[in-house]
């Protein structure tokens, strides 16, 4: 008896690879590396790029996070809130001279708890995650303006202030290299791993994820603490590279962060979507920012840029079916 | 007898294709003015295909549409309603959170002539057709807390609202109890004598034959025999429908029962059940049988760790049981499948391979990274075992056909190699090839050892496939019954109260 | 069932009662007509994007953007009302409307047409908008001397002791209240936002009542953005920055939900009361102007969690014992 064995699979076929969208990010990190290039001398400086990476690396860190948060389904609308508590612990230890380790443990406890608390409101209530972080982005914030008024640190242990704007070897910055490693850390355990199927199957139907004995709540929780806990490495380095913490730090971080995590080809209403994506997203807004300030184009118009990039990324391929309908 | 010449509705050699299938070929389909006609066929045969195209949500590729005699096209579902054509589904085309009044006007609500709703005369006009139809129905109730059964009345109401002449009914009678299916057939009836014609939609032949005037069975997209009903029968009817004689609805097989496995003890749970007492023996098939929203599945999902209990003991081989979740349950060895399996056994947009072992990962695996190797082994063991037609593992599952997805659900929860297997209406909605697949492969599975539990409302399915059946009744067991030893009268019986 | 849904609304309204009696007793001047009734002027324009954002809400979406709308309309106004002092207020407030109606417009589009999902639009359209604010303006603030007369003069006016944007509040109310209870398109708005598919099979035109929704949001935030500016006498590109948390909240306080279908043009209005007492009422017994961005944010969780637990559906009793 002829056994038929299934291939894993379909046959290799090149034009499958120009529609994936990795690919077409890749193109457009390409197509933007060699305008920026043409138009600034300034660009491909290799110094000058490895500086650029400063400005994204602690948005992205949090975005690799976020990215699994998204692809459960969920939205946390409070990172940057988080990071403006951690960053007031973070001051506030300081300023009472606790010891390095200390003040980096209760930085790190502060987000926890920040992420811990949606995850439990999120799933104890069973309310939509949108809702219960535009809630706790108001509480968070508001607890760092409660605690700092109108002051603000500037005093951080030698150790943090290096971390946010220091290099290894002198070359790669710290928080640049965190990323890097971070990123290589989640994309293997969203695809090698258990937990990686389970967060797609829970972004996908999450109830059936329920039936399929997955403990859908618990994963939850740990995803929401998960990002406080990110949000709160970010604002170390964040904290460190600006030596500075007033209560509106990292103001409107949200926002870029999603952006990051959806233009990098994560479907917002979860189930799919990859790291490969997002890194690349990452990096095409990174050096879009980068390329405009170096003519001069002021942060508004970088940020009205890349609203319009969002959009209309998701509604091209829309668009396109509109016109190939009309034509037949 | 009265002789009706007139021909209401008339699809003259109606075809509709799709990427790669024939739904409907060169069908021709008359419905008789005030006539009631069965559509007949398996899943897949055509008929939703045929009832979408009535309903302007398909278009047909090739054949014509006459209504009175006169060429028809159906762009739109609003211009179905128009053209007088109305359909009562299944799944709802009802809105929970609003009034009956509202579903009833859906779309269509009577306006004052300064252009805003007329909540009067909507009351008024829905209090009238609710009385035509007898229904203890309030015309500002919420759908959300209505039966079924009203549900339905409800859905009539708006067809009689849009002066509907042809009414579409798909399964009507499924999850009613037999009063309720009583009082639905003598409306159908009252229906007919007010001049409408009705195309009716059931896989219970019985039914068929009991209420329906002629039949049209469809097979593979074609039309295979239309004709008076009572120049038919039962038997003839399933041969049409299934290209053969299918002799043995029922082929069960023979299983030596062995000791009990499962104990359930006081099972309650605070408005849902109380004194739930039953067990299961190994190799047992074991029938749960009520009316719909008698809380037979609440107890299984109780069993299953989706909800808590407030008391009770699960006993099982012996050992006390403690569920908390579904992964306390799946690891015991008990499963479930669920009623809506659609939505709750598969998760599309990830790969067949993957769901096949979504619930087997973490056994398969090491610290929680896959196993590649052990992955495809399950997979491929469990594709050949229920001839799961996939052409590579990476191919999301929604791509599947409906038929092969239920297997992949199947194969999902054989992995676990669990002992008792819950079966919540395996065979609802399903044609009759299909449901004796179905019960063969139960009996294979009693045959290698394993026990089921079933929750069904056909009764025939109750009679020929258990063993024993526990009957319930508004979250009370009335009895738990021998097959060999009962009849339909009195399960029938139990289950409505007495 | 309709005694529970009173009762919601009825929950809320004597919270507020409670809430100014309280305030009331810290301190006396909170419960003097004359300061209930700015306490009334300062929430009315909560309500308005309130129960404009309640018929996006609805439809199982939210706007976003509706102070990026809001701000972007008034700073154009204000720009041309510089250049223009001599023309009449009503043309700058039609003016407004209408490019917020366009902004609207802009989001159904992409919503409905291009499918780019509904966060993901106004989450760009916020920024888009915003970012537009500092273009027009070159980052520059219209100050008050900067206004004409006659544009500022309506806020002032104050028909029986009630002020000029309040009576405006109750004509949204009034409007809205009919048109969500009274016509086939508000009627609709809940079927399409309960049942979509079964709407749209009821031939419901989705696309049609989603642009509709957002340019109706995009209207009501084009007025506010005169109200705001001839209120505050100020247009800058810093006005009403995360205002529309403020929004959304006032409406799920309110009871809409956000799976949508479900809400009433009253308990919105609660809600955004509620909120508008809050943020007034802190301020009122000296609590520090920075702790009042967490109460609010503590307050409006609690609001939520509440809401939440009794608009959860309870298991049909099936066993009576």
């Amino acid at each position: 008896m002829m056994k038929n064995i299934i291939p894993e699979n379909p046959p290799f076929k090149l034009l499958n690879i120009l529609y994936k969208k990795e690919f077409i990010l890749l193109m457009v990190l390409l197509s933007i590396i060699f305008i920026n290039s043409n138009v600034s001398p300034y660009f491909l400086d290799l110094y000058n790029l490895i500086d650029s990476t400063f400005l994204f690396s602690e948005k992205a860190i949090i975005a690799l996070s976020m990215t699994f948060v998204i692809i459960a389904r969920q939205i946390d609308l409070s990172v940057a809130s988080i990071i403006a508590v951690s960053s007031c612990v973070l001051g506030y230890t300081t300023s009472v001279g606790m010891d390095t380790y200390l003040v980096i443990s209760f930085t790190l406890l502060s987000g926890i708890m920040c992420g811990a608390f949606n995850g439990f409101i999120i799933t104890r209530f069973a309310i939509p995650s949108i809702i219960v972080t535009i809630g706790t982005m108001s509480l968070f914030r508001g607890l760092a303006y409660s605690f700092l008024e109108d002051q603000y640190y500037n005093k951080f242990p030698k150790f943090v202030v290096s971390l946010g704007s220091d290099y290894l070897f002198g070359y790669i910055p710290y928080a640049f290299l965190t990323f890097i490693i971070l990123s290589i850390i989640f994309a293997f355990i969203l695809h090698k791993t258990i937990i990686g199927k389970r967060i797609y199957s829970i972004g996908n139907n999450p109830e059936s994820a329920q039936y399929t004995g997955i403990q859908v709540d618990k994963y939850t929780f740990v995803l929401f603490t998960l990002n406080g806990l990110f949000s709160a490495i970010a604002a170390i380095f964040l904290s460190g590279r600006l030596s500075s913490v007033r209560p509106n730090i990292a103001f409107g971080w949200e926002l870029e962060i999603i952006t990051m995590v959806v233009l990098g080809g994560v479907y917002i209403y979860g189930g799919s979507g990859s790291i490969l994506g997002v890194v690349i997203s990452i990096f095409i807004l990174g050096m879009l920012s980068f390329g405009l300030g170096l003519i001069n184009v002021p942060g508004v118009g970088i940020i009205i840029f890349t609203g319009l990039l969002l959009i209309l990324s998701i509604g091209f391929p829309s668009f396109i079916k509109y016109f190939r309908s009309k034509n037949e | 007898m009265v002789v009706c010449l007139n021909m209401k509705l008339e699809l003259k050699k109606i075809s509709k294709f799709f990427p790669g299938i024939k739904a409907l070929q060169n069908v021709d389909f008359n419905l008789k003015q005030n006539s009631i006609h069965a559509l007949l066929g398996e899943n897949g045969a055509g008929k939703s295909t045929l009832v979408k195209i009535l309903c302007g949500v398909y278009q047909p590729d090739e054949g014509s549409i006459f209504l009175d005699k006169q060429k028809q096209i159906i762009p739109d579902p609003t211009s179905s309603l128009q053209l007088g054509i109305s359909a009562i589904h299944q799944e709802s085309v009802m809105f929970d959170e609003l009034s009956v009044m509202e579903n009833i006007f859906i779309g269509n609500h009577i306006v004052k002539k300064n252009r805003l709703v007329d909540w009067s005369a909507m009351e008024k006009k829905t209090r009238e057709l609710l009385d035509n139809l007898e229904a203890d129905i309030k015309p500002d109730e919420k759908i959300k807390d209505l039966s079924i059964a009203q549900r339905h009345i409800v859905q009539i109401s708006r067809s009689l609202v849009h002066d509907a002449d042809i009414v579409i009914m798909d399964e009507p009678t499924a999850s009613l109890s037999q009063k309720e299916i009583e009082e639905l057939y003598s409306i159908i009836r009252n229906l007919k004598k007010q001049n409408k014609s009705i195309i009716f939609i059931s896989h219970k032949l019985d039914e068929v034959l009991e209420i329906c005037d002629e039949f049209t069975v469809l097979r593979d997209g074609e039309v295979i025999n239309n004709d008076l009903i009572s120049n038919t029968n039962k038997d003839q009817l399933i041969t049409n429908m299934a290209g053969r004689e299918i002799s043995q609805i029922f082929p069960k097989k023979h299983v030596t029962i062995e000791h009990e496995i499962l104990n359930v003890k006081n099972l309650y749970k605070k408005t849902q059940f109380k004194n739930i007492n039953f067990n299961l023996r190994k190799k047992e098939i074991l029938g749960f049988y009520g009316l719909v929203g008698s809380g037979r599945t609440e107890v299984m999902k109780t069993i299953f760790g989706i909800n808590k209990f407030d008391e009770g003991e699960l006993t099982f081989k012996n050992n006390k049981l403690k569920i908390k979740t579904p992964k306390d349950a799946i690891q015991n060895g008990i499963v479930y499948l669920s009623e809506e399996r659609q939505n709750l056994g598969m998760t599309g947009l990830m790969s067949v391979k993957d769901n096949i072992n979504m619930a087997v990962m973490d056994k398969n695996s090491k610290y929680l990274i896959l196993d590649k190797l052990k992955d495809l082994q399950n997979a491929s063991e469990l594709q050949e075992k229920l001839n799961i037609k996939v052409s590579y593992w990476s191919q999301l599952a929604q791509s599947l056909s409906g038929g092969n997805q239920q297997k992949t659900v199947i194969a999902k929860w054989l992995s676990t190699k669990p002992e008792i297997i819950i079966l919540d209406e395996p065979t609802k909605g399903i044609d009759v090839r299909s449901k004796s697949a179905v019960h063969e492969f139960m009996g294979e599975l009693v045959d290698s050892g394993m026990s089921i539990i079933m929750i069904s409302s056909e009764l025939p399915e109750i009679l020929g496939m258990c063993d024993r059946v526990v009957v319930m009744y508004k979250g009370l067991i009335k009895k738990i019954l021998d097959v060999s030893n009962t009849s339909s009268e009195e399960i029938v019986g139990l289950a409505s109260g007495e | 069932m309709k005694n529970f849904l009173k009762n919601r609304d009825f929950i809320l309204f004597s919270i507020i009662i409670f809430g100014v009696i309280i305030v009331g007793f810290a301190n006396p001047y909170f419960v003097q007509p004359s300061s209930l009734s700015d306490v009334l002027t300062d929430t009315s324009i909560l309500i308005i994007l309130a129960l404009s954002q309640m018929i996006v809400i609805l439809i199982r979406a939210i706007d976003l953007s509706v102070a990026s709308n809001l701000a972007l309309s008034g700073m154009l106004i204000s720009l041309l009302s510089t250049v223009y002092p001599e023309l009449p207020v009503v043309f700058f407030i039609l003016l407004s409307c209408v490019i917020g109606t366009f902004l609207g417009v802009l989001n159904g589009v992409s919503i409905a047409i291009l499918k780019v999902p509904f966060i993901v639009t106004t989450l760009g359209t916020l920024s888009i908008y915003r970012g537009l604010i500092y273009f027009v303006s070159d980052g520059k603030q219209v100050y008050s001397h900067e206004f004409s007369e006659n544009f500022l003069a309506l806020i002032h006016y104050k028909f029986l002791s009630l002020s000029f944007l309040f009576w405006v509040a109750i004509v949204v109310f009034i409007v809205m209240y009919i048109l969500l209870n009274h016509t086939r398109f508000g009627r609709n708005l809940y079927s399409l936002g309960g049942n979509p598919d079964a709407a749209k099979y009821i031939g419901i035109n989705e696309n049609k009542y989603v642009i509709l929704a957002y340019a109706i949001s995009g209207f009501f935030a084009g007025l506010c953005g005169y109200l705001w500016v001839a209120r505050y006498s100020v247009a800058s590109t810093q006005i009403a920055i995360g205002f529309e948390l403020t929004v959304i909240s006032a409406c799920v306080v309110g009871g809409i939900s956000v799976m949508g279908g479900v809400g009433t043009v009253v308990g919105c209005t609660l809600g955004a009361l509620l909120i508008g007492l809050i943020r007034n009422a802190l301020p009122a017994v000296d609590i520090s102007q920075f702790w009042q961005l967490a109460i609010s944010g503590a307050i409006i969780l609690i609001a939520i969690i509440i809401n939440t637990k009794t608009e959860q559906r309870k298991d049909k009793t099936i066993m009576v014992e």
